[in-house]
């Protein structure tokens, strides 16, 4: 069962939630302001934030950078509806995911799912380590147990949603991978209209692993269509 | 009280008197000159020169030539120079003066004397026919009429008044319009949405109606500021406010779900359906507001609209393949504009969006891109659908809020509510234009115009 922690500061909004997540068999606990949730997450284990932007003291994007800053807890923000730019930040942060708020809690859940189940991959692999896969490209290297990824040698630290958007790319190197399929296969879910998640995933992705050695994009835009894992 | 009016006075006065001043001076000094040229001997030579000219004069060109120089000297000089006769008649038929007639009878009627002889100054001019006459300046008719009706003498003090006039003018009005100008200026910028203009610190210590109306001015713009800091903040607090409740009531409503039974679903999706339609009408409330109040707080940088559109044109695909639709872009150039691309994009998306729900089933949205034809400075993108098109006497109303385009349709269908209000403010904040118009054989074109800033005209 998973361990949910809610942090929002409209309480009678969590209350309802945590009762809609108990039915839906998670355990939830609830957080009403920033400096509590990190104090939640560094005293206990969970299995997913859900974090709101709109917190009193520490906001959704202070605790989201200083919880990065040591943890690859999976996040899913809760951000304002009329603020775009809101989302593009969490995801920058390392958000796994976002939602616009209000949301419907039948679409939350299906987030929750979607991330929980790459984080499981990700745990479940690591105890069957023989199980585990090394895929190399050029410089890159992927380690299916233990979700590590190498460039030149050296461990990228990313969210199990990026390893998951990298891993998908990278499996169909050469080829152009469709946003529809991208979605369903590395976020664990159907692409919906004006959904910035994958463009932002990929603009991490590239920000962290840098360019090929011969200086060309390693993940290509192609407009319109997808992405395309650059071979060299 | 009309402190504006002393200051014009005053400056009336001041120019008034430093001309008087500068006239009286230059006048007097120009008299000067003439009555010390009447005690100096140079005079006398003056004199002898004219009577030397007289004498050629008169033995080449006779009397008639003597009449006409006589007349230009009279024109160009102060001093009137008399030519008199033995019995005292002038030449040109002037009046002479009684002081000059007496002294030519009192004195004896001489004998013609050798010429270039005696003293040169009183020496007469002979005519062709013997005839004697005296050259005569006559010092005590310089009289300041003659003086001024004398062009070339009078020039002088107009060309006076008119330089220290025209100084006196370009000072009060640059004095007077150098705060105007400033005022306009801030009035412009706040016009264009800049509310932390203030004049008054500018107008330094000054004080007439112009200070006045800075500080009024001032007043206007805080009081502005202040009222649209309060919409703002309004706005917000109500967008968070709606929002709060209406967050709760999706909950509320995924905990109905999950407790009921088949038999109210249909309720509970409507209430959903509503719940979503009332969330979607506060953000374009919400944006609406924003367009309309705060536009400066909205920026603008380089934008493809090329890309834009293509990404546009990607979710209204999506969202048009379930229903049996789609939309295809015909025609596209690359091109840059200045523009917030995440208002831009909603503003197309209005319109696109409106094409696909209004379009027949198994037809297709076409969109095209160009750069107007005779206008290069002009991208234009048109949607066009093939749906019922919109009656005539609705096209102008179109993109007013909440139009419907038949009363008797349902809301469903006929509502063009906000979402097209906001698109024709967002391309105004962008400089360019909205217009609809029906096409001859059913449907109707959208076509946006925006200023473009580069483009190449590789057609895709």
């Amino acid at each position: 069962m998973a361990h949910l922690l809610l942090a929002d500061d409209d309480t009678e909004l969590s209350e309802m939630l945590a009762e809609y997540l108990t039915r839906e068999n998670f355990t939830v606990e609830l957080a009403f302001d920033g400096k509590a949730t990190l104090q939640k997450v560094q005293n206990k284990h969970y299995d997913l934030l859900i974090l709101d932007v709109m917190m009193p003291e520490l906001n959704g994007f202070d605790v989201l950078r200083e919880l990065r800053g040591h943890s690859s807890l999976p996040v899913l923000m809760l951000t304002a509806r009329d603020e775009d730019v809101d989302s593009i930040i969490g995801l920058e942060l390392g958000a796994d995911d976002y939602l616009a708020k209000p949301c419907n809690p039948r679409v939350l859940v299906a987030r929750i799912r979607a991330i929980l189940r790459r984080a499981q991959t990700q745990q479940g692999t690591i105890a069957d380590e023989a199980a585990s896969e090394i895929i190399q490209l050029d410089d890159v290297e992927l380690h299916s147990g233990s979700r590590n990824v190498f460039c030149n040698g050296n461990l990228i630290t990313m969210t199990s949603t990026e390893y998951s958007v990298l891993d998908t790319l990278i499996r169909e190197a050469g080829n152009v991978v469709s946003k529809t399929e991208l979605s369903q296969r590395a976020l664990g879910r159907e692409l919906t209209r004006y959904d910035r998640s994958l463009d932002m995933h990929v603009s991490n992705l590239r920000k962290k692993l840098g360019s090929l050695a011969n200086g060309q994009e390693r993940i290509i835009t192609v407009r319109g269509v997808g992405y395309l894992y650059a071979r060299t | 009280m009309y402190r504006l009016f002393w200051k014009i006075f005053l400056s009336f006065w001041i120019s008034l008197i430093l001309f008087s001043m500068v006239t009286i001076f230059m006048t007097s000094a120009y008299l000067e000159r003439l009555r010390t040229q009447q005690s100096l001997g140079n005079a006398r030579g003056q004199l002898v020169n004219y009577i030397n000219t007289g004498q050629t004069i008169a033995d080449k060109q006779g009397i008639q030539g003597l009449k006409d120089w006589l007349q230009k000297l009279d024109k160009s000089q102060a001093i009137p120079l008399l030519l008199v006769d033995s019995v005292g008649n002038e030449l040109l038929g002037r009046p002479v003066p009684e002081w000059v007639k007496n002294r030519r009878q009192r004195l004896p009627p001489r004998k013609p004397l050798p010429p270039r002889s005696g003293a040169p100054h009183r020496r007469p001019i002979k005519m062709p026919d013997g005839q004697l006459y005296r050259l005569i300046p006559d010092y005590q008719s310089v009289t300041l009429g003659r003086i001024l009706s004398r062009p070339r003498v009078i020039a002088i003090p107009l060309i006076l008044a008119a330089v220290i006039s025209a100084l006196a003018c370009l000072l009060l009005a640059r004095y007077l319009s150098a705060p105007i100008a400033r005022l306009r200026r801030a009035t412009e910028q706040l016009a264009a949405g800049d509310l932390e203009q203030r004049v008054a610190p500018s107008m330094g210590n000054r004080k007439d109606e112009i200070a006045d109306l800075a500080r009024d001015f001032d007043h206007m713009a805080e009081r502005l500021q202040r009222l649209l800091t309060s919409q703002k903040q309004l706005l917000n607090d109500a967008s968070h406010e709606l929002r709060s409740p209406l967050a709760r009531l999706h909950m509320a409503l995924g905990l109905a779900r999950q407790r009921s039974t088949d038999n109210i679903e249909p309720e509970l999706d409507r209430i959903e359906r509503e719940t979503e339609r009332l969330n979607e009408l506060i953000s374009s409330l919400l944006s609406l507001a924003k367009l309309e109040s705060g536009s400066n707080q909205i920026d603008k940088q380089a934008t493809d609209l090329q890309a834009l559109l293509e990404t546009v044109v990607e979710d209204a695909a999506f969202e048009a393949a379930t229903h049996q639709k789609q939309v295809h872009i015909q025609q596209s150039i690359e091109a840059t504009v200045m523009a917030n691309s995440a208002l831009l994009h909603s503003a197309i998306e209005n319109v696109l969006r409106n094409a696909v729900r209004y379009t027949k089933p198994d037809s297709t949205v076409e969109l095209a891109m160009m750069i107007e034809p005779s206008h290069p400075e002009w991208v234009v993108i048109t949607i066009r659908d093939y749906g019922p098109g919109v009656p005539q006497a609705m096209l102008e109303h179109l993109f007013e809020p909440f139009v419907r385009v038949e009363q008797a349709r349902d809301r469903n269908s006929g509502n063009y509510g906000l979402g097209l209000a906001i698109t024709e403010r967002a391309i105004h904040f962008h400089g360019g234009t909205i217009n609809a118009y029906n096409e001859a054989e059913g449907g109707l074109s959208v076509m946006i115009r925006l200023p473009v800033m580069n483009t190449s005209r590789t057609a895709k």
